[in-house]
Order: structure tokens, then C-alpha cells, then sequence
């Protein structure tokens, strides 16, 4: 018998519950991932949701803003990162306000992380944080289930993540200009979305630099190549 | 003073009719009895001293340290009533340790101030507590260096991270220094004192030209400065015999690193030195300016 | 009743900026029989004058053992002492079990410095009304510390407090120089002599009314080892008393100690 809910070892250690959903829990199979360039950082995300097998939403925004340069990517339980998501950013808004000055990607990721970790056993969520500020440039966070944070200069994640660890290791740069940067997210979640099941629709960026944030959309139907951002 | 016999300043948290709180006012005056406390603010570093009373010779030299760690980065020193300052000091390291549990990292001093202030405002809207009968002086240092979150792993690109902005305009960490009063009342300052002797201290600190940019004055400097102030605000009370008592923080590539530290004790005895020869060259001075009035005449 | 209007709570600054109900209660202290505490570099030594009801009943409690490493003398409210001590007893034992090393005794006197000082500021509440001298051994070295009903702690190198402490106060400001370097016994003569100089003319140190306690860093195979806190009190002073405080007392003592003997 496996605990409820967790997604945690059951009570043999070996046997882990992939089911952990409630039955017509929302889940977000998903593939996101962000990335440092040379002027900041860039989000990408696919935009499936599933109830099971069914696609609940085949155009979600799972790119959240929880800050003017500080966003995030979600994969997991919808409702439970929504959850997260909108905490933190009531409290970074908050920071915002309390001390005259934005919070840092750094705040952010400390708040993410905290609310992950002491609620391990009540979330399944799996979030990247990646955001801008003039002084500390672009930082990429991610806080995998068990809510340990991790820095990186990308960071991919969702069940369709597993299927882009080689494609993404053979062509990562570093110093990356914006255009190379989009092409390199757009390809990887490309390749995801072709080999996960559980991920597809659109291809959602946001490119977060000094400009401020930029959303990109990038549509199946013209094979991912438009329209871009307006 | 009007107010006494008025009943309106038996109380605390209770206005007079021309809106004022006198048993703030009083705690003030019990600041005013206590031993001189100074901050300096340099671009290098923030200096705390204080001088410290020696009531009785029993006491143990060198020992009863007034100037505390607040966090690494942070120490405050208080004027007034003792124990009303450990009662905050106590509460600055809650306050500070908080902070870092929510946010992974280390209180800015603003924010430090911020908290303290509000605090010890609180002491003055109830008529159940009584203000705090001291006024706290805070000095730190928000680091310069690019902090990670307490606990992370992993590092961001080798080449480091896209887009920073390398410009003026953005703060890149710093010296602070705040006093905050019985009131709640705080303010930044570049030099700041309290305590019997401050208005000789300030006196001394306004002729540093602290405020301008161009001060050049380096914090070994201040250092220097902050015995001489120390031994200046404690001319009109000579009588007593006092000990030193200075800590400091500087720049991460200074001295301490960006941490609160007790000045070492050769710089303090050669601070304490050069101190007590400025003051017998004053009176050295004046005493041939009389000789000169005199022949003069 | 009252002296003035700025005396009836401890939450009530007087327009000098003076909270008279702890000045008053550090009268309280003055009211209790004196304590005097001495230390060296090895020890430090705690002793008191103890007062009884009257003739037949039992004499005070001056001096309290907090653990192996730390222990307390008082002056004023005893009850008041009692709270503090076994505050100290308990915080002591929680520290030895988190830590696993005896609590350093400027943490535990800074306790019990909060807790009285959170005393003055809240409406409700009194301070304490009792002094104490606290003695310890910690990695430091033996430390003394004064506790008054403030909540204002001093490390002192040598202190009395209670009735008449005035006068060992000058006898220990006199011999300050000597303590540092006294041997366990010279210390003990001190701490017994400051302590007579604060007796009232037709008074006298007996095995009754005396009590004394030591704590110091020891040696053993070259290393530094804890002497525990030991307390002199009844027919175990008698031998401190008469080796130290003699010339006075010979002939009492003498008659006394054959009384006690039957």
C-alpha cells in the first residue's frame, strides 16, 4: 500500500506512487525549462494540461509572473503550484512595498523553496524560478519535488524534460545571444513536446533583461516558428 | 515644565492636549543621563563607540561589553538603560535570524532599522509597557559580493550571469548606520551620536564633512576619529573615570570582511593614544593663546 | 501614601527619566543580610551572613548551588531568589543536554538579566525585589557577576551586596590588587574578612550565621579539571572560620564549638 497523495516511497522503499493525483486532479505532464543568456534569462514552456488521458487545456500559460522580472515555471499539480505561485507572489509584492526596493530572484527562490520544503508531503510541484534584476543579472532556480533548490545556468524539468537531458547537454552554450537562446529553447521543448506524451499545444517564452519581460508564442500549426512576440 | 501636575504625563500612550507623549519624553531624558554612544559611516566601513562609565572598581576591566552583534554583518550599540538595551538587542537578533530563515540570507540594515523602529514604537501605544529608556545606534553592512540563497546548490554560468549592469545607478551593497530613538523614531545618518555627551560628539562629527562625497577620510580614520569624539563628549563629566570601547565593519576586501568586529586591541590603545594627546594638545593651545593674549596686552 | 506620582508602577518614567518602583526594589536588597563574592584566577568564592527569626529557629538560606559549575548568593526577597535560582537550575540542565558543556555563565546571567528586566517594562508585573552574585566556572576561568533588580549584570572582580555592604565593599576595593593571584585559601580569607567588615559592632561570624561557598578550576595529570561547587555551611566552616577570622573570635568559637561538640 502506498501513502496517499505523495508521490513518496511507499511503505515497501522500493515501489514509488506515479499516481499520486486524485482521480480528475488537474496535472501539468508538462516540459518546461529556463535558461541564462547573454542579457538575462528565457522561460519556455509547452501548454498541455491532462485529467488522465484527456487534454484539460491545450493552450495553457504556465509561465507565471510573480514579480515585475521574476517569473516561474510550473509543472506538477496545477492546482498546487497556482497555489505556491500566487503565495509568493503576494509576499514578493509585499517585500516590494515593505522595503523600497524589488525583491531578488534570490527572495524569490528562498520563498518558493521554503513553502515546497515544509509542505513536502501536501505538494507535488516541481517549479523553476528565473528572473532578472540590474545588479545580480539573470538567475535560473529549480526546486525539484522534494523542495531542495538547486542554481543552475539551465534548468529543465516535467515529465517531458527526461527526454531533452542529452539534447540539451550537446548544445548548450553559455553567453548565449537572445536569438541563439530562443532557438535553443525552442528546439528542446520541441523535441520534448515530439517525444512526451503528456506534453504538447503551444510553445509559451517569456525573455526576462534590463527591457523588462517579453512573451513569445510559438504555434504548432506553423511548425513553431511563428508568430514569435508582437 | 508644563508637564507636570497636568496628569497627562503619568501614562503612557496618553496625548497631552497639545499632542505629545510625555513619558516618551522622559525616557528620553533617561537616554540623556547615560553614557555617550557614536556611529561614523565611512564609504570603507561603519564605526561604533561608546564610553563606558566605570561605577564602581570592583567592576572587571575589559569585561561588560556594550556594543553587540546583532548578525554577522550588523552591531548595535545602546545609550540609556542597560537592560532596555539588551531587551532590544535581543529582539534586533530575532528580528535578524527571522529574516534569514524566511529570506535565506542576510538582513539589509535598512530593513534591520526598519524592524527595530517599528518595535520600539510599539512600546509607546500601550499604557501596559513603558518606552524603551534607551536610544539605539546601528551600524552594518549590506555585502557588495553576489549572494546566493542560503542552502542552494549549484552555481550559475561559468561565465557568469547575462546582463548585469555594471552602472553607477545600481546599489551594490554599502555602509548603514541608524539611530533609533525612544519614540521609534529613526533616521539614517552619517555620523551619529547620543547619550550625555552628544551634543560635544556631534559637535565633532559635523566638522568630519562626513556627507560629502568627496570625504576622504579612510576607516582606520574613523577609527581614530571615534576615540577622539569619545574622549571630547567625555571632558564635561572628567571626574568619572570611563573605559573605550569600539567595534567596527568594513568593505569584504577591509579589515573585517563585512563583519562586525571589536577593533583589535593595538589600534584601539593606539586610537586611545592619539586621543588623549589631542585633548593635552587643546589645552596646550589654549594655554599659549592666554599667553599670548597676555602679552598682547 | 504614596512619595510621589511616578512611583506606583514599574511602567511609569519620572520626568528625570527615573523608574522609581526598581529603585525601590533595589532597596529591597539592601534590606538583606550582606553577600560577598571574590574572585581569582583559579576560584571564586561566594559567602554570607545569615540571618534567623529569632533564637530558636532555623537560619536563612544565603547561598545556592545551581550545578556543578555555577552558583548563586542572594540578598533581599528570598522567595524571589528561589524563582531565579531554580530558573537557573532548569536552564542549566537544558543547556548540558542541547549542548553537551556546561552553560558559559555570562549566558545564564544574561538570562535571568532579560527575565528581570521584562519585569520593569510591562504594567502588571514587579521587578524582582533581590540582588544576587553569581559565581561560575566556565572555559573562560571562574567569573562573578552582580544581578540587580534592573536586570542590569556586571561582571565584577570582587562585590558585596545587602545591609551594611558598604563596608566590605571598601575592604575589597583596598585589597583588589591581591585577589588575581590568591591561593584557594588566601581567597577564602578575603572573601571571610570583607564579610566581617559589614558586621554590626556586636556581631560576630559563627559556624550558625557564616556560610561559604567555592568553585575553581583544579588541576589534574596537567589538565584543567572543574572543582565542583562546594558550600561551607554548619560545623564544616567551623575550620574556615577559625583558621581566617580568629583573632576575634577565638575565644567564642572555642566555647561554642564544645557546646555544639555536646
Amino acid at each position: 500500500m502506498i501513502g496517499p497523495g505523495t508521490g513518496m516511497l511507499g511503505e515497501d522503499g522500493i515501489h514509488i506512487d506515479m499516481n499520486h493525483l486524485k482521480s480528475g486532479e488537474v496535472n501539468l505532464g508538462t516540459s518546461i525549462m529556463a535558461i541564462n543568456f547573454k542579457d538575462g534569462v528565457i522561460l519556455g514552456a509547452d501548454s498541455r494540461t491532462t485529467t488522465g488521458a484527456y487534454i484539460a487545456n491545450r493552450v495553457t500559460d504556465k509561465l507565471t509572473q510573480v514579480h515585475d522580472t521574476i517569473w516561474c515555471c510550473r509543472s506538477g499539480s496545477a492546482a498546487d503550484t497556482q497555489a505556491v505561485a500566487d503565495i509568493v507572489q503576494y509576499h514578493l509584492g509585499m517585500y516590494g512595498i515593505m522595503n523600497n526596493e524589488p525583491p531578488t530572484t534570490q527572495t524569490a527562490a528562498a520563498l518558493f523553496q521554503e513553502l515546497c520544503y515544509d509542505n513536502k508531503d501536501q505538494l507535488s510541484a516541481g517549479i523553476i524560478i528565473a528572473g532578472y534584476d540590474k545588479r545580480n543579472g539573470g538567475q535560473v532556480y529549480s526546486i525539484p519535488l522534494g523542495g531542495s533548490l538547486h542554481k543552475g545556468p539551465y534548468a529543465i524539468a516535467g515529465s517531458g524534460s527526461t527526454y531533452i537531458y542529452g539534447f540539451c547537454d550537446a548544445h548548450w552554450k553559455e553567453g548565449m545571444t537572445e536569438e541563439e537562446g530562443v532557438q535553443f529553447v525552442k528546439d528542446a521543448l520541441r523535441e520534448a513536446i515530439k517525444w512526451d506524451g503528456s506534453s504538447g499545444g503551444v510553445i509559451r517564452l517569456v525573455v526576462l533583461t534590463a527591457q523588462g519581460a517579453q512573451r513569445h508564442l510559438y504555434l504548432p500549426d506553423q511548425d513553431y516558428r511563428g508568430p514569435g512576440y508582437k | 515644565m508644563t508637564s507636570i501636575g497636568t496628569g497627562y504625563d503619568l501614562s503612557n500612550s496618553v496625548f497631552s492636549p497639545d499632542g505629545r507623549n510625555f513619558q516618551v519624553e522622559y525616557a528620553v531624558k533617561a537616554v540623556e543621563n547615560g553614557g555617550t554612544s557614536i556611529g561614523i559611516r565611512t564609504k570603507h566601513g561603519v564605526v561604533l563607540a561608546c564610553e563606558k562609565i566605570i561605577s564602581s572598581k570592583l567592576l572587571k576591566p575589559g569585561a561588560n561589553l556594550r556594543i553587540s552583534t546583532v548578525d554577522r554583518h550588523a552591531g548595535v550599540v545602546t545609550s540609556g538603560l542597560l537592560p532596555d538595551g539588551r531587551h532590544l538587542i535581543s529582539r534586533a537578533r530575532d528580528e535578524a535570524s527571522s529574516w534569514r530563515q524566511t529570506y535565506k540570507g542576510p538582513i539589509p540594515v535598512h530593513a534591520l532599522a526598519s524592524r527595530m523602529g517599528g518595535y520600539v514604537q510599539a512600546y509607546t501605544l500601550y499604557s501596559s509597557v513603558r518606552p524603551f529608556g534607551v536610544t539605539a545606534i546601528l551600524g552594518g553592512w549590506d555585502s557588495e559580493a553576489e549572494l546566493g540563497v542560503d542552502g542552494q546548490v549549484g552555481f550559475g554560468p561559468s561565465v557568469g550571469a547575462g546582463g548585469k549592469l555594471e552602472d553607477e545607478v545600481v546599489k551594490r551593497g554599502g555602509p548603514g548606520l541608524y539611530m533609533i530613538e525612544p519614540s521609534g523614531l529613526y533616521w539614517g545618518y552619517y555620523g551619529a551620536a547620543t547619550g550625555k555627551g552628544r551634543q560635544a560628539a556631534k559637535a565633532e562629527l559635523e566638522k568630519l564633512d562626513l556627507a560629502s562625497p568627496t570625504c576622504s577620510l579612510s576607516l582606520k580614520d574613523a577609527v581614530m576619529e571615534a576615540a577622539r569624539i569619545i574622549y571630547v563628549a567625555h571632558e564635561d563629566s572628567k571626574d568619572k573615570e570611563f573605559e573605550l570601547e569600539m567595534t567596527w565593519i568594513s568593505t569584504l576586501d577591509g579589515p573585517t570582511k563585512g563583519q562586525h568586529q571589536q577593533v583589535p586591541q593595538e589600534l584601539l590603545e593606539e586610537a586611545e593614544k592619539a586621543a588623549k594627546k589631542s585633548l593635552e594638545g587643546d589645552d596646550d593651545e589654549e594655554e599659549e593663546e592666554e599667553e599670548g593674549d597676555a602679552m598682547q596686552e | 501614601m504614596f512619595r510621589n506620582n511616578y512611583d506606583n508602577d514599574s511602567v511609569t518614567f519620572s520626568p528625570q527619566g527615573r523608574i522609581f518602583q526598581v529603585e525601590y526594589a533595589q532597596e529591597a536588597v539592601k534590606q538583606g543580610s550582606v553577600v560577598v563574592g571574590v574572585v581569582s584566577k583559579k576560584h571564586v568564592v561566594l559567602t554570607a551572613v545569615k540571618r534567623n527569626a529569632e533564637e530558636l529557629s532555623s537560619y536563612q538560606k544565603k547561598i545556592v548551588g545551581v550545578d556543578d559549575h555555577l552558583g548563586v548568593a542572594l540578598a533581599g526577597l528570598a522567595s524571589d531568589a528561589r524563582v531565579l535560582s531554580n530558573f537557573m537550575k532548569q536552564q542549566s540542565l537544558s543547556s548540558k543536554m542541547t549542548y553537551g558543556r556546561p552553560i558559559p555563565v555570562e549566558r545564564i546571567v544574561n538570562m535571568i538579566g532579560d527575565r528581570a528586566q521584562s519585569n520593569t517594562q510591562h504594567y502588571g508585573k514587579r521587578p524582582y525585589g533581590v540582588g544576587l552574585l553569581v559565581a561560575g566556572v566556565d572555559d573562560l576561568g571562574p567569573h562573578l557577576f552582580e544581578f540587580s533588580p534592573s536586570g542590569l549584570t556586571q561582571e565584577m572582580l570582587a562585590c558585596a551586596i545587602g545591609a551594611r555592604s558598604q563596608m566590605a565593599r571598601t575592604y575589597l576595593e583596598r585589597h583588589l590588587e591581591e585577589f588575581a593571584d590568591s591561593s584557594r585559601d588566601e581567597l577564602i580569607k578575603h572573601a571571610l574578612l570583607a564579610l566581617k567588615e559589614s558586621l554590626a559592632q556586636d556581631k560576630e561570624l559563627t559556624v550558625d550565621n557564616t556560610s561559604l561557598a567555592i568553585i575553581g578550576v583544579g588541576e589534574k595529570n596537567g589538565r584543567k579539571k572543574l572543582e565542583n561547587f562546594k558550600l561551607y555551611d554548619g560545623q564544616d566552616i567551623a575550620p574556615l572560620l577559625e583558621a581566617n577570622v580568629e583573632s576575634t573570635l577565638a575565644d567564642d568559637a572555642d566555647g561554642e564549638a564544645m557546646e555544639t561538640d555536646l
